[in-house]
Order: structure tokens, then sequence, then C-alpha cells
């Protein structure tokens, strides 16, 4: 019952992946062409390296490669190229870059589905919309940052024992599982037209929040002991830069790596907005 | 934090306002705006108005004149559409700023309508003030040809101003009338996929099923303006200007409405007249 766009758009990614994978030859050359960058406020250049790809070869082995003879395809030598990853599984988020064009893990891309012939090129560029600390590797702090701003947590904080919480019906879980998912990744804001370049962080709390923090106010919301901050949650995201900002261009959805309902999480906010905006002007202060 | 601006404090009211006003009262207008002005298609099959030559130019005449007939009409005008449109075009200016089309790397169908539905915006406000100024503020020096709109020859005025000419239409109406038809198709555009955005913002479509579902009925009435605004834009393009002022003089010398129509209506309408039950 997750987004059926998700499925349709990963499955007919899927297919061609896999109709790539069949085709493959181990032992082939594939060219890397990677975005780097010598550190903030470094300008960009292109560096191509030439890469021989084994069965089952990733974004990140291709890298470990290149790290081990940093020598381009035309042969001049240059410095390991530096990258984020943590997990090596999809869990972690810390790898994420934009591969072909496309936001997604690098832990998790197949060689073999991008560039299954001798002489492909697979291009590897930084995300864009976070500051660069070097080459492939950005600093998602403004991600977290925004977690902080919808008060992405449960408050149980305090000087005594507040004994055990509240049950969660199955159905609620299930519901929530699914959102808690997330890697904080950054998928969802590299792919974000409303979600932009933001170099002061002063001005991050009037810029947009982002998917992810409109999904994680949707877990915590319906969290039996978490929806205590729901009206703060709200308040923070009926200001600017809140759930007003979204453009609904969707593409959050499309290319999350956990198939998150972001664009239902996001449209749960706008109702319960509306909702608390009413009761405010009625009943409240 | 530092000084807060109005914008700023009255954020989410004014983010849905601009939603409301985008509904109504701006795109209620359009729906009966573009009823009234295709009515010079639909008129044709009203044979009660055909006694006075052209049905179409008679019925777009009597809808005219029964919006001239609303009292306060100015007020209303003022108040009921420039300034929610004013608002709405302003306050869309401001918050379309704040994105970066990234359709070239994002090709997916629902990023190109939320960048179509920018585009549309702008070009809408543009088409919007071209239309106002020319037709309701007598800009003639804008019309090829430099036609006036008149509210008592409405049809063969508003051909005039679309052809540019008594005679046909002319390079420069040509002009004039295919800017009107992307103008027209963009702003119906506009309205339908922001009646589909505003379900989601507002929280009324939650879902993705249920959005897609709300999706095929805004395209459905997008469909069906689109069809109301195209036909509106041909039927004056396409018009016989003289014609239309002979149907028009009709109306205005011996126009008595009650017994005239009963009397050539079993002529006009036989089926309907013998079939009654
Ligand atoms: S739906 Fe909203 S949050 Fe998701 S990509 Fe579009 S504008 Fe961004
Ligand atoms: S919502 Fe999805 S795309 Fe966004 S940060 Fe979380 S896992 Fe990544
Ligand atoms: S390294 Fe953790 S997701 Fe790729």
């Amino acid at each position: 019952m997750t987004s059926t766009h998700t499925q349709a758009h990963a499955s007919a990614a899927a297919r061609k992946a896999a109709a790539n994978r069949v085709n493959a030859k181990p032992g082939r050359k594939v060219f890397v062409r990677i975005l780097r960058c010598d550190g903030p406020g470094q300008p960009s250049r292109w560096e191509t390296f030439s890469v021989t790809i084994e069965r089952g070869a990733n974004v990140i082995s291709c890298l470990q490669q290149i790290a081990a003879n940093p020598i381009t395809s035309d042969g001049t030598r240059s410095t390991p190229v530096v990258w984020d990853s943590g997990c090596l599984e999809e869990v972690c988020g810390a790898c994420t870059m934009v591969i072909n064009g496309k936001v997604r893990q690098s832990c998790s891309c197949l060689i073999d589905d991008h560039a299954p012939t001798e002489g492909d090129t697979i291009t590897l560029e930084p995300m864009s919309k976070f500051p660069v600390v070097r080459d492939l590797w950005v600093d998602r702090s403004r991600l977290f940052h925004n977690l902080k701003r919808v008060k992405a947590w449960v408050p149980i904080d305090g000087t005594y024992a507040l004994g055990p919480g509240p049950s969660e019906s199955a159905e609620s879980q299930e519901q929530r599982y699914v959102m808690s998912t997330c890697m904080s990744c950054g998928c969802c804001l590299e792919a974000c037209p409303q979600f932009n370049v933001e170099p002061d962080p002063a001005a991050w709390d009037t810029a947009f929040v982002g998917a992810h923090a409109l999904n994680q106010a949707r877990l915590f919301n319906q969290h039996e002991t978490g929806r205590r901050m729901k009206g703060e949650r709200l308040d923070a995201l009926m200001g600017t830069g809140g759930v007003n900002d979204c453009g609904n261009a969707q593409n959050c959805v499309k290319v999350c790596p956990k198939l998150i309902p972001l664009t239902e999480s996001i449209a749960v906010i706008g109702r319960a907005t509306t909702i608390h905006a009413f009761a405010r002007w009625f009943s409240g202060k | 934090m530092a000084s807060i601006s109005p914008l700023e404090r009255h954020a989410f009211l004014l983010r849905r306002l601009h939603s409301l006003t985008g509904i109504a009262p701006i795109g209620l207008f359009l729906v009966s705006h573009l009823l009234t002005n295709s009515s010079i298609v639909w008129g044709l099959m009203d044979s009660r108005k055909a006694v006075h030559g052209h049905g179409g130019v008679a019925t777009f005449q009597h809808e005219v004149d029964f919006i001239h007939s609303i009292p306060f009409l100015l007020i209303i005008e003022v108040f009921g559409l420039w300034l929610p449109i004013a608002f709405h075009a302003a306050l869309g200016v401001y918050y379309a700023r704040s994105g970066k089309a990234n359709t070239a790397r994002y090709a997916y169908q629902s990023n190109w309508r939320y960048r179509l539905q920018r585009i549309s915006g702008y070009v809408g406000i543009l088409f919007i003030f071209y239309h106002v100024a020319t037709l309701r503020w007598g800009w003639t020096f804008l019309v090829p040809g430099g036609a006036t709109w008149s509210g008592e020859a409405a049809a063969s005025t508003m051909a005039l101003a679309l052809q540019g000419a008594e005679t046909g239409i002319t390079g420069a109406g040509l002009a004039v009338s295919i800017a009107y038809m992307l103008g027209v198709s963009l702003l119906v555009f506009h309205f339908a996929n922001g009646l589909w955005t505003a379900a989601i913002t507002w929280g009324v479509t939650v879902s993705a099923p249920a959005q897609r579902r709300w999706g095929f009925v805004c395209a459905g009435i997008g469909a069906g303006m689109m069809l109301m605004a195209w036909s509106a834009v041909i039927g004056f393009a396409t018009l016989d200007v003289k014609e239309a002022r002979g149907t028009e003089q009709s109306l205005q010398t011996g126009h008595t409405p009650g017994p005239q129509i009963a009397e050539t209506l079993p002529q006009l309408m036989p089926a309907a007249a013998s079939g009654g039950h």
C-alpha cells in the first residue's frame, strides 16, 4: 500500500538493470568519470579513471581501486578520490551521490547494471544541495538540523521515571515501520526542486525543511508518546520553510531508496496543519 | 531571532489564501467565463436563438447582457476578481522564485507538471494582463486593427479583436489568436493542476491511490475546460464578422422574446413540438 508510483518506477529501472547484468562481461574496462573538488570553496574539475571490472563490482569497489592507483585514463598521476561510506549495505545513507545524473547510494550501485559494455562510462558527482567537503563527500549537517526543527524524537527526558509508555496498535506499528526506515541519506532533498543550496546556516530555519523531515514529523506525531509534541511540530511546519513550501513535484517519493511514501506523509502533515490552524483559530490563544 | 517580516509571520495564512483564491473566486470565475465565451459554439445548438441569424452570436450576446445587468458590477469585478488575481499572482511569483526546476535530471511527469505550473503562472499573468487591458480597459493600440470591444456588439467586436480585420483573419490577427489559444490552454492547465495540488496542500487527498483518483478527476475537469476554451477561441477567430453584426442588429431591433419564440418554435423544432408528452 505504499506509493504505486515508486514501485512502477523502481521496476522499470530494475528491468533495464537486470537486462544489463546478463550481458555484462567480467574483466572489461570501464571509465569512471568523477567530478572532483579539493575542498570547500575550491573549483571543481572532471577526472576520468579506467577501471577493470570484476564480477559484482559496485561504485565503492571501483573507488577503492582508484584510491589504490590514482592514475587518470590519460596517464596523469592524481590523488585518491575521497568519498563517504559506512554500512556498505544501503542502510546508513553516508555514501549517497549522483550517479549518471540520478541520486542514489553508491554502495548498492552495481557497475554491471549501468556500464555493461567494454568502454562504457559511469559518471559520479557529489550531491549538489549540500556543501562539498572533498570530492564525493558532502556535509549533510543541514539535513540533521532540519530534523531538530521538527523535533523528530520522543520526549522522555526528565528527572524521574515515567513508567511504561502507552501501547501501540499493530496497524499503527505497521504504518510507522516504513517511515522509520529513513536513513537520512538526502536523496529526497537532492531531487527536490524546492530544496536548494543554502550556504548560510542562519537561513536554514526559514528554508524548506524537506521531505525527510516532514516524514519524520508524521512518524513522531503518530507515536503514542511522541504525539505530545505534535502541536510544536505543526507550529514549526506552518511557518516559512514548512510543509507549504513543498511544490508537489513528487520527485522525493520516486528517489527514496527506502520506498517511504513521502508524498503521503506530506499530505498527512498538510491535513494536520489545516486542522491545527482551525483549532488554534477557534479555541487557541 | 531577528525581525520577522509580515510575510513570514502570516506564512501559513498567506499560503492557504493563495491556494484558496486560486479555486474561489478565480477558478470558479474561469469556469463561468469559459462557459460564457464558448457559447459562441454551443449557442449554435439553441435553435430559438437562431431566429436572429447566428445562434452562437445571439447566445453570447444574451450571456453578456445578463452579466452587464448584474448590479454593482465594477465593485464585484474589482474586489471579487482583480484584487484576488493580483494577490494570487504576486504571491505566486514570490513563491515560485524559491524553486529550481530540475526536469532535465528527474523527468518524471509530476516534476514536469510542477515546472509547467510555474511557467503557466508567469505566462498566465502576461496573458490576463493583455486580455483585460485590450478588451476591458480599451488599450486598442495593442489590438491588431485597433478594434474596441463593445458589450452591445459582443461577438462581432470580439471576433474583430482576434482576427484583425473585417475581411477575415490577418497575419497579426493570427498571431493574437494563437497567443490566445496558448494563454487559455496554459491557464486551464494551471487551474486543473492547481486543483490537484490543492487537495494535497489542504490534506484532502492523502494516500497515493487517493491522489491518483483525484488526478483523474482533475484531468477530466481540465479536459472539459480545455474543450470550452478552444471552442471559444476558434469560434471567435473563425466567426464571420459581418454575419455576426447582422445578428446583433436583429437582436437590437424588433426583439421581443416571448411570443416570437413561441411562434417560431414549432417550425424550428418539429420533433420537440410533436413528440411532447
Ligand atoms: S513533493 Fe515536495 S518535498 Fe517532494 S520533491 Fe516535490 S517539492 Fe520536494
Ligand atoms: S526519506 Fe528516503 S530519500 Fe529521504 S533521507 Fe530518508 S531514506 Fe533518504
Ligand atoms: S555505505 Fe551505508 S548506504 Fe552505502
